[in-house]
């Protein structure tokens, strides 16, 4: 029955990839790209990644998907009559397509050809409580990965400082009405 | 291979090096002239801020230079009927604004100088080998031109005898015409200029005469074409005489290739292209490379027409009368046109082994003598009528080679000498007294002008007549009658021979009544002729008694006296006489060489008054010929049509196949192909400009592209 | 759930062919930035595709916590890069006035 669940999402996740790709408005395509979120977290779930699916949720579809809200509605870019139809007739083109066709195949086979033959059965016993159990990812995280630890955190507070500096208002801009 | 130790190869000695200051001289002289006219020229550039009409020396004839183009190329120079605007055909400085010389006028005493030094060195080395116990031929130090192991090509001065003739001729007679030359040159702004070329003429043609090897004749050869071509298109600014010289070089250039091949055809049979060493070898190699022997000399006889001016190439010395007289008397009567005689001469072995080349080389000789003997019949032109007398008389050159009398060929090649420069230089001094007018119907009664012109022409038309007892008269006669002895075809060319002596007479006293004697057919208060100054008349003087006692030098068998220049050349006509007699010898009676003496005698007597009494009156026995027998005269006056068919049939042809090289296969393929390259070039960097259209999507794609592919490369190759 | 570990995979490659796809043919900016995203997270995928398999070798003592900790660091790395990406979005929307990748060629020839 997981077997079934995990074709099921991943038909979904794929589908919702597509929907992301081709929709005309932006919100359809967040809205999608949430969709394909759920779908991979549930896969990780399913895969015994706990950690990491709650993550996903948390981060990605929480955080970072509701960001790209803001700035979609606060570029005013989501109203229906604004999408620019010629955005998604660059698919119809043949080339576009067969682009993409061979794109898929050639990973296809490059995963096929990477794994072949050197897999593991898969019918092992998963671990009792998931692969990554959080006692040992945080043994992990402090322990040997402390440095790109440190660094992501340096990262972060970068780009905080980076967001504010280029989205800020130049001082030339007029002032909005009010302010 | 040849025994080098036969004396007519002599050893290179050093002693002998001084020979070769004769050619040397008129070099340096040439080029100390051409300096001094370059430092002439440079004086009168015109300063900037002037209005640039420096020189109108030849301006001022412009118009009529352009008068002329309209005409076909080739009708100025044939065209002496009826064409009467021909009176600039002389100078273009004289007459109508004379340019003083500056220190130019110091050319000709160099020039004259280096002459006569060289004709003191020539009788030096005549009289070493005329001494008791002299040598048959001496020469100076070797040169090692070109050293390709098995096959030397050496150069070194080779006096004999007939170089030695030969040099007495161009230096004496040079020398004669480079004083004339001073006086009747004076004024023009090319003045240096003019003897510069004349004296790297003079080196030329003494290089031709003095090398040993072919090589260095060859040298010469294209030295003599060359200077011909820069001295006949002296005037250029006129437009015609540029013309007539590049004729004249083109073709002496198709002789000049003949002259190539069969200079190779010797090469290969003897291994060897020194002169002396390839005659004395001939008669070795006859039965075996019979053929090959008469293919070469019939080349060599080829190159000898270009340079000579004989049947098929002869049409470019009548144009060549655009050039000076000075040039005309030297390189076109006196010297550059025996150099196929000497060719000849110097490899008669060569030719004494075909008795076939022999024939062909006598019907040429023959028919050109009367075809250009036919044609000054009825030219009006002064200079014309000589040019044509000049071919003819190479004719009979050639007749006297054929007949195997080079002896006597080069005794009439010395008289003519005399008597053809007189006459040149006397037409010229009657053109410079008439203020350039040269058209004999506009002449006459000029003997009372100008006494000593008119003395010393009358002695060169009789030697040319060949009035008895004058030097003609012997070279001439001697001629024939070899060509009587031989039998056979001879005989037609006797007899064509005999023909063609008539009209020499006729022409020549012709000339001689329409210019000095009768009514005066021009306005005296207008042209004032005049005698030339001492040092035109000068020369003219010299030469007359030369044309008159010349004779001596060859009188025939039955004077019993010795023939003093055939014993003289003996030595260097030893081989080929030895072959010819080989075949069978041809001895002429005492009573039938009488009888063929009397007979030219009165020939030439009797053409010779009726050539005289006919045009003594003026010009109506030629009016009424060009009336009565109008077709007959115009093929006659266009030297029987060989040059408007040359025109027509080569000419034309050529100038047609050079457009379409330059147009079609030039403009189009060859322009086509580069100025393609370039818009393909443009081409393809417009379309690759579109690459960069600012997008970053569309940048990305590509990358993208690209690394797909190399991903997939990378994974085929695993 | 006994999927072969291909089948992740290939999952994973098709997802990454799709956000490839988007990335580069579409004109919206933003839209292109969500591409991104789609295609760190197939990475994600395969790296955990990848865990699960060492894990489930034959006689899996420890659990392989590489893919993980990658993955971790991918999905902080994304973030940031959005939040980069969405700040230029903004400033280059108020300079230009559109998000049109087309109409952004100051770059041409």
């Amino acid at each position: 029955m997981a077997n079934a669940l995990f074709y099921l999402m991943s038909v979904g996740a794929v589908a919702a990839a597509l929907g992301t790709v081709l929709a005309r408005n932006p919100i359809q395509c967040v809205l999608s790209l949430l969709a394909s979120f759920f779908c991979l977290a549930t896969i990780y779930l399913l895969a015994g990644f706990q950690f990491l699916a709650a993550a996903q949720i948390l981060v990605y579809a929480g955080a970072i998907m509701v960001l790209f809200l803001f700035v979609i509605m606060l570029l005013n870019l989501g109203n229906p009559g604004t999408d620019d139809t010629t955005d998604t007739a660059m698919f119809r083109k043949k080339g576009a397509f067969v682009g993409v066709l061979v794109a898929a195949a050639t990973m296809a086979a490059g995963a096929t050809a990477v794994t072949a033959g050197a897999l593991p059965e898969a019918a092992q016993a998963m671990p009792e409580h998931g692969i990554d159990e959080i006692p040992a990812l945080a043994g992990e995280m402090f322990g040997r990965y402390l440095l790109p630890f440190e660094a992501i955190s340096i990262l972060l507070l970068a780009t905080a400082v980076a967001v504010v500096v280029l989205a800020k208002r130049d001082r030339k801009d007029a002032p909005r009405k009010g302010a | 291979m040849l025994d080098p130790q036969s004396p007519l190869v002599p050893t290179p000695d050093a002693d002998h090096d001084w020979l070769w200051l004769i050619p040397a001289l008129p070099l340096a002289a040439s080029a100390l002239c051409g300096a001094l006219h370059y430092i002439e020229a440079r004086k009168r550039l015109p300063k900037p801020a002037a209005g640039g009409h420096g020189h109108q020396g030849g301006h001022g004839h412009d118009a009529h230079a352009h008068a002329h183009d309209s005409h076909a190329h080739d009708s100025h120079a044939h065209d002496s009927h009826g064409h009467a605007a021909h009176h600039d055909d002389a100078h273009g400085g004289h007459g109508h604004e004379k340019t003083p010389a500056g220190v130019a006028a110091f050319a000709p005493f160099l020039a004259v100088a280096s002459m006569l030094v060289a004709f003191a060195l020539s009788l030096k080395g005549f009289f070493l080998l005329r001494a008791e116990g002299a040598p048959e031929a001496i020469r100076a130090s070797n040169w090692s031109w070109i050293d390709t192991g098995s096959f030397p090509i050496d150069l070194t001065m080779h006096l004999d005898r007939l170089s030695s003739v030969m040099t007495l001729v161009v230096t004496g007679i040079g020398s004669l015409i480079f004083i004339y030359a001073s006086g009747y040159m004076k004024g023009d702004k090319g003045y240096g200029k003019f003897f510069a070329f004349l004296a790297l003429f003079a080196f030329s043609m003494l290089m031709l005469v003095l090398s040993s090897s072919l090589i260095g004749l060859f040298v010469g050869w294209e030295g003599v074409g060359l200077c011909s071509y820069l001295l006949i298109g002296f005037w250029y600014e006129k437009g015609w005489p540029a013309e007539a010289g590049q004729k004249a070089f083109v073709m002496n250039r198709v002789g000049d290739a003949c002259f190539l091949i069969g200079s190779f055809l010797l090469a290969k049979t003897f291994f060897t292209l020194d002169m002396a060493m390839i005659a004395a070898d001939t008669a070795g190699k006859l039965p075996e490379f019979g053929p090959k022997l008469f293919l070469a000399g019939l080349f060599l006889f080829l190159g000898a027409c270009g340079k000579s001016a004989q049947l098929p190439l002869f049409t470019w010395l009548p144009d060549a009368m655009a050039g000076p007289t000075p040039v005309s008397a030297l390189i076109h009567a006196a010297t550059m046109v025996t150099a196929g005689i000497y060719l000849v001469v110097r490899l008669n072995p060569v030719f004494a082994a075909s008795p076939e080349l022999l024939t062909i080389v006598g019907v040429v000789g023959v028919l050109t003598a009367f075809i250009a003997g036919s044609t000054a019949l009825v030219q009006r032109d002064i200079k014309k009528v000589l040019a044509y007398s000049t071919v003819s008389q190479l004719g009979y050159m050639f007749v006297g080679l054929a007949s195997g009398a080079w002896a006597a060929a080069v005794f009439h090649l010395v008289t003519h000498a005399f008597f053809k420069a007189l006459l040149f230089l006397g037409a010229g001094s009657v053109i410079h007294g008439m203020h350039e007018e040269q058209d004999m119907h506009k002449m006459g009664g000029l003997k009372k002008h100008m006494p000593a012109t008119f003395i010393t022409f009358m002695c060169g038309s009789a030697a040319l007549s060949g009035l008895p007892l004058l030097s003609g008269f012997f070279s001439k006669d001697e001629i024939l009658a070899h060509a009587f002895a031989h039998g056979g075809v001879y005989m037609g060319i006797w007899a064509l021979g005999v023909a063609t002596a008539a009209l020499t007479a006729f022409y020549t006293w012709r000339m001689v009544a329409l210019t000095f004697f009768g009514k005066e057919r021009f306005d005296a208060a207008k042209t004032h002729p005049h005698e030339s100054p001492i040092v035109m008349t000068l020369p003219l003087m010299v030469l007359a008694v030369l044309s008159v006692f010349g004779g001596l030098l060859g009188l025939p068998p039955v004077f019993h006296v010795a023939h003093a220049l055939k014993e003289w050349l003996e030595p260097v006509t030893r081989a080929g006489d030895a072959i010819i007699a080989a075949r069978g010898a041809h001895v002429l009676s005492h009573e039938v060489e009488w009888a063929l003496l009397g007979l030219g005698s009165v020939v030439a007597i009797v053409f010779a008054t009726l050539g005289f009494k006919k045009h003594v009156g003026g010009t109506q026995c030629d009016q009424s010929f060009a009336a009565t027998r109008g077709r007959l005269h115009a093929f006659l006056s266009d030297a029987w049509t060989i040059d408007t068919k040359y025109t027509h049939w080569i000419v034309q042809p050529v100038k047609l196949l050079a457009f379409v090289i330059a147009v079609v296969f030039d403009q189009f393929a060859i322009d086509g192909l580069v100025n393609g390259v370039a818009g393909f070039a443009k081409s393809l960097g417009e379309r690759t400009r579109r690459l960069a259209n600012g997008k970053v999507a569309s940048y990305g794609l590509w990358m993208g592209a690209v690394t797909a592919i190399l991903v997939l490369v990378l994974i085929w190759n695993r | 759930m006994t999927v072969p570990h291909e089948h992740l995979f290939i999952l994973s490659a098709i997802l990454f062919a799709i956000g490839t796809a988007g990335f580069f043919l579409r004109r919206n900016v933003i839209v292109v930035l969500m591409s991104v995203e789609l295609m760190l997270n197939a990475a994600n995928l395969a790296f955990l595709a990848a865990s699960r398999m060492h894990t489930l070798q034959a006689g899996a003592t420890q659990p392989s916590l590489e893919g993980p900790m990658f993955a971790i660091f991918v999905i902080v790395v994304a973030a940031v890069e959005a939040a980069v990406g969405l700040a230029l979005v903004i400033a280059l929307y108020r300079n230009q006035q559109t998000v049109d990748l087309e109409q952004v060629s100051a770059l041409k020839n």
